[in-house]
C-alpha cells in the first residue's frame, strides 16, 4: 500500500493505494491519525485506487473519523470501487461515512 | 487440525502449513491461496471474498487466539478444486463462543473501531463453522452461488 498526501484548500487528500491490510493498517494509522494530530482535522480519503480492504483498516478510518469529528473536522471517503463500496454496504459504514463519487465531489461538500 | 483432522477426498488434498504468530506471515499465505484461485480461473469476486474472510481469520487467530504469542502457532489447511475453496484456520489459543459476538452493524456498534471480522467471514464466504471450542474455523467458498 502506498500513501499520497496533499492539500486542497483546508482540506487534506489522503490518497491510498494497493491493499490496506493489516500489515499496511500501520501505514494508514500513521498516515490519517498523524494528519489529524498535526492539526489536518477535515480530510478526504481517496479510495480510487484501494483495491482491498480488511476490518483493521476499516478500524482505522473509524478511529480517524472519531477523532477529526470530536475536533470539528470530517473524514469523507472518496471513489470507493466496486469492491470496496460492497464492504462499506455489508458493514453498513456508508451509514457512517460520507462517500462520494469523486474527490472533487467530496472537496465541494466540504 | 484440533477436530476432523483433514482429508484426503475428491476435492483433492489439503496442503497444510504451521505460521507463526506474526501478522507478516498472512500476506505470503493469502498469496499461495490466491495463485492456486488465478490458476483455476477464479473471477475477481472470489478472489476478493476468499483473501479477505482468510486474512479476517488469520488475524483472529493470531490476535485474539494466540495473543500475538510468538511461541504459538497458527496451522492452516486448505484445499481448492474448479468448484469449491475449503479453509481450516486453528490457532492455539483458549477459544471464544462466536454467538456472543456483538453485531458490529447494529446503530450502537458502528463507531467502534474492533469487531467486525467474523461478520465479514459470515457474509463473504458460503459457510462459516467454528469448533466447539472456538479456536479453529472451517470455511467454504463455492465457485457457484
Amino acid at each position: 500500500m502506498k500513501i499520497r498526501t496533499n492539500t486542497e484548500g483546508l482540506c487534506q487528500v489522503v490518497a491510498i493505494s494497493g491493499s490496506a491490510d493489516v500489515n499496511a493498517s500501520a501505514l494508514l494509522r500513521e498516515a490519517l491519525l498523524g494528519a489529524i494530530e498535526g492539526g489536518a482535522t477535515r480530510l478526504v480519503c481517496d479510495l480510487t485506487e484501494t483495491d482491498f480492504i480488511c476490518s483493521d483498516a476499516l478500524g482505522v478510518l473509524i478511529t480517524a473519523y472519531l477523532k477529526a469529528t470530536g475536533r470539528g473536522g470530517f473524514v469523507k471517503l472518496a471513489n470507493p470501487q466496486p469492491h470496496l463500496t460492497e464492504v462499506l454496504e455489508t458493514t453498513r459504514l456508508n451509514r457512517l461515512f460520507d462517500v462520494y463519487a469523486d474527490v472533487s465531489c467530496a472537496l465541494a461538500s466540504a | 487440525m484440533t477436530s476432523n483432522p483433514p482429508k484426503t477426498d475428491d476435492l483433492g488434498a489439503w496442503t497444510e502449513r504451521v505460521l507463526a504468530t506474526d501478522l507478516a506471515e498472512i500476506r505470503a499465505a493469502e498469496r499461495d491461496v490466491l495463485t492456486r484461485l488465478r490458476e483455476l480461473a477464479y473471477d475477481d469476486d472470489h478472489l476478493f471474498a476468499v483473501r479477505l474472510a482468510f486474512e479476517e481469520a488469520l488475524v483472529n487467530a493470531m490476535k485474539h487466539g494466540n495473543q500475538l504469542d510468538p511461541s504459538r502457532s497458527v496451522r492452516i489447511a486448505y484445499r481448492i478444486s474448479p468448484e469449491r475453496v475449503e479453509i481450516r484456520v486453528a490457532d492455539e489459543g483458549t477459544g471464544f463462543n462466536p454467538g456472543v459476538v456483538p453485531d458490529p452493524t447494529s446503530d450502537e456498534n458502528l463507531e467502534k473501531p474492533c469487531g467486525r471480522g467474523i461478520m465479514l467471514m459470515r457474509c463473504y464466504m458460503d459457510k462459516v463453522e467454528f469448533s466447539p471450542q472456538g479456536n479453529e474455523v472451517f470455511m467454504v467458498k463455492n465457485r457457484q452461488p
